[in-house]
């Protein structure tokens, strides 16, 4: 287990070594990057599929607290092998800057295996910061001078949220005296169930929400998605976004179980539900479309987690991996349909199989039985209806009105497609490898309607495992500290 | 509009800020991992700066994650900037002082990053520190001559391999059996220049990562060209 | 006052201003100013998280280690933070370079506006007509604030 290290060591030493390999010989390089993280995903299937039980790994050998502990449950695993297969799939592919963009791809890798395993918390600062850090180059590697302002603009939110979770860090540091995830979650129902550990989580909830494209920190969501290349988009609106989400839900689960945090995070996601789906619903263009229902969505996500329990676990992670599995399949075909909506009408005609595809996501999108998606809104709303406040039922409303907007807004543009053709619209038909990875997608979702059983079972076992505090504290066991004599307070 | 409500959140932003103070504890639980870390220090890890320590042993990733945070920031800036074109105009040189002075400045901007990066773990300073004073050794004639630009082939070649042997030294532990940024080589005598195992290693890896960097990042910017 | 106190102000009225330098301006490079600041009362605030009156470096001297000493934890964690904000200003230059380059202006106003005209350009479709055209580039640089 000890090799789960290398699915962040191997991409960010094969990413350092490429720009100097591309002068040795420009046919390894090109190859190294996918065969790199081919090496690594298959490493870490072979690792989980040997998994019995959560596994904690102790870097450098020193005992937790004092050194970094990474946390390797089914839900990080899953998610680690998520970011290594997706940048796989969606390998960057623009044709200026090729190497740089490589290096990059293969960083965000290691970044996103490194943020889903970590268990420590300024560890986890430093591995979303250099996903932030990646994903500006990446999203300006398509050198327009759109592209440009809209990466300045994610920049400076970016950066504001960034210096927010940093003083997040230090008033749980203050109160608590470590940064291990596991200790304070022994520590928290003494010391961070008070003011200022919940205005340590606000801080931390909007900071890392600038990239879970949390309400009103996500302004920056349209335009960088309408000007970065669709491969980009599609891993920072499917996987990147899940990964924050992620980093947010084990706070949650393990030191701030509190009501005042649930209920800030139902609140905060009714928002993005409402401003992203009548965003949606007014778009006038493909890619901005997306985003603001990436919004909407993503507001989804947030409200199912933020019922207590591993009922609201087991419906969150529904959502997001439907979500997860959906978004970039959608994007994959904004590569040709990127543009106005108008210029899609008859499209039915020229491409096909693509309007099949947009029909059949659109459909489990908006949660239509028997696709996933209506499974998992399903156990979203039968929670919220469960819970019985007032704020919660809201929750469901706001839901269902979604998903009535999403329905009108993406049956608008599947009635274009078989419209009569105008002449001056014209289609340009499909790129082979975006249709092969919108398909491979596409049919994921569909063969889980057969698999509809297992795969709850196993979500089950996942969101069990993962709403288990105990065993995480017994797994790293942190050394319980001689408490020091010379306490200050304030004065 | 926006001023308005920007207004009002800073103001409840203050409020709420002071609001906590008001119920802040130093040291609150009785429990802190700095002085763990500074009661065992010198004997797991045998350096006299225990900073050095807690950056390059007990959180030696984050270490590494930084490292490429920098690695990525001036990759991305070099996709940015592109390259000068051919037919732009040559900035001058600079006058008889700067060149002068950049001269002289040279050799000893050199010895005190190296300095100041091979003693990192004696005294307060380190890889990042040096790598910086380094990279300034090397910007600073540019300054004074604009033209000689410095060769992004070298830059590109160091920054690369310090940043893989920082890693391949972290592998190595792996080899051993032990995780992943174990320290190597025992601890040896407190206080020496040769002490504390791997360390020493590292950060000359770090520092010459970050000046590499640093200064790849500087020429290409100011090789950039003048806008009219 | 207490020393603790006048520093824990002085780092949040430093985040404070950050912050007022990034919302309020819309020259480009204050805003850019405005990161920083934030970025360095953000530092500061960690520092102080244990902060101890009257403590020692922990460094070894030729008498050994000194008795009272600081944490060291977050001073390494500084460290970090502050060569990840060094790499992140610096793109932010980088970008704001590009920016002026492309369409002559560092007014973040006047980009927002040229960069959504852009998109919708495009896509091929109308802009907003909640979003005003863009004025047309003056010869003096920047506006009132």
């Amino acid at each position: 287990m000890n090799n789960l290290l290398l699915m962040v060591a191997l991409p960010l030493f094969v990413a350092f070594l490429l720009p100097v390999m591309h002068r040795v010989s420009p046919m390894l390089a090109r190859v190294a990057g996918p065969l790199t993280l081919a090496v690594t995903g298959y490493l870490g299937i072979a690792l989980w599929v040997d998994m019995q039980a959560p596994v904690a790994i102790q870097l450098g050998g020193f005992m937790p607290p004092m050194g970094i502990t990474f946390y390797a449950d089914q839900l990080s695993m899953l998610f680690a092998l998520a970011v290594t297969v997706g940048t796989l799939m969606l390998w960057p592919d623009e044709p200026e800057q090729s190497v740089r963009q490589w290096s990059l791809a293969l960083i965000l890798a290691a970044a996103g295996c490194g943020l889903a395993l970590s268990g420590d918390l300024f560890n986890i600062y430093v591995f979303y910061e250099l996903v932030a850090v990646v994903s500006y180059g990446l999203i300006a590697s398509r050198p327009t001078a759109a592209a440009m302002a809209a990466t300045l603009r994610y920049l400076v939110i970016s950066a504001f949220g960034a210096a927010l979770i940093l003083a997040g860090i230090a008033l749980i540091y203050q109160a608590t005296g470590t940064l291990n995830l596991a200790q304070l979650a022994i520590l928290a129902p003494e010391h961070l169930h008070n003011p200022q550990g919940l205005t340590a989580f606000v801080l931390i909830l909007i900071g890392v929400g600038v990239k879970a494209e949390l309400f009103p920190v996500n302004t920056w969501v349209p335009e960088v998605y309408a000007t970065a290349p669709e491969r980009v988009s599609a891993l920072l609106a499917g996987v990147v976004s899940k990964l924050a989400l992620l980093v947010l839900v084990k706070l949650l689960v393990l030191v701030f179980q509190v009501t005042e945090a649930h209920l800030i995070m139902l609140v905060l996601g009714i928002l993005g539900v409402v401003t992203g789906e009548l965003a949606a619903w007014r778009a006038t263009d493909y890619k901005r479309m997306l985003a603001y229902s990436s919004i909407g969505q993503l507001g989804t996500i947030f409200i199912a987690f933020s019922v207590p329990g591993e009922a609201g676990m087991f419906a969150g992670l529904a959502v997001a991996l439907h979500h997860l599995l959906l978004k970039p399949a959608l994007f994959m075909l904004a590569r040709r349909w990127g543009g106005a909506l108008t210029g899609l009408t008859g499209a039915g005609k020229s491409s096909p199989l693509a309007a099949g595809l947009f029909i059949l996501l659109a459909l489990s999108l908006i949660g239509v039985p028997p696709l996933p998606g209506f499974w998992a809104k399903l156990l979203v709303l039968v929670n919220l209806a469960g819970q019985g406040q007032a704020l919660y039922y809201l929750g469901g409303l706001v839901i269902l009105f979604g998903a009535a907007l999403e329905a009108n807004y993406l049956f608008r543009v599947a009635s274009r497609f078989y419209q009569e053709q105008p002449a001056d619209v014209v289609h340009q038909p499909h790129r082979p490898q975006d249709m092969l990875v919108a398909s491979v997608l596409a049919g994921v979702l569909v063969m889980s309607i057969f698999f509809i059983s297992p795969l709850t079972d196993r979500l089950h076992t996942i969101a069990a495992e993962a709403t288990d505090v105990e065993t995480y504290i017994q797994t790293v066991q942190p050394v319980q500290l001689a408490p020091i004599s010379v306490a200050m307070e304030k004065p | 509009m926006r001023k308005a409500t920007s207004a009002i959140f800073l103001l409840g932003l203050g409020i709420l800020i002071a609001a906590i103070y008001q119920q802040l504890t130093f040291y609150g639980s009785g429990v802190n991992i700095g002085q763990a870390i500074n009661g065992m220090a010198a004997n797991q890890v045998g350096t006299a700066n225990i900073v050095t320590s807690v950056v390059l042993a007990y959180r030696g990733l984050d270490t590494l994650v930084e490292l490429s945070i920098l690695f990525t920031a001036a990759t991305a800036g070099g996709m940015l900037l592109g390259r000068r074109k051919p037919t732009a105009q040559p900035d001058t040189n600079g006058g008889f002082v700067l060149r002068a002075g950049a001269d002289l400045f040279f050799p000893l901007l050199l010895v005190v990053g190296i300095y100041i990066i091979v003693h990192g773990h004696l005294t307060p300073g380190g890889g990042f520190q040096g790598g910086v004073i380094l990279a300034s050794a090397f910007f600073v004639p540019m300054l004074a001559r604009p033209g000689h630009q410095l060769d992004q082939r070298w830059i590109a070649l160091v920054e690369g391999l310090a940043g893989a042997s920082f890693i391949f030294i972290g592998l190595l532990a792996m080899i051993g059996g032990q995780a992943f940024l174990s320290t190597l080589f025992g601890k040896g005598e407190l206080g020496e220049l040769f002490s504390a195992g791997s360390l020493p290693l590292l950060y000359t890896a770090v520092g010459l990562k970050v000046g590499a960097e640093l200064a790849g990042l500087l020429a290409h910017l100011s090789d950039a060209e003048a806008l009219d | 006052m207490e020393m603790g106190v006048i520093l824990f102000m002085a780092a949040i009225g430093l985040m404070l201003i950050g912050i007022a330098g990034i919302v309020f301006p819309s020259h480009l490079i204050r805003i850019i100013f405005g990161i920083a600041l934030l970025e360095a009362g953000a530092n500061l605030l960690l520092l102080l998280s244990s902060f101890k009156e009257g403590a020692a470096a922990p460094i070894m001297l030729e008498t050994g280690f000194p008795q009272n000493m600081a944490d060291p934890v977050p001073q390494a964690l500084v460290l970090t933070a502050i060569v990840i904000g060094v790499g992140i200003l610096a793109l932010a230059l980088i970008l704001a370079l590009r920016v002026q380059a492309a369409y002559g202006t560092l007014d973040m106003r006047q980009v927002r506006q040229r960069m959504e005209r852009d998109i919708a350009k495009q896509a091929g479709i109308s802009m907003p007509s909640s979003i005003q055209a863009p004025r047309p580039i003056t010869t003096h640089g920047a506006d009132d604030e």
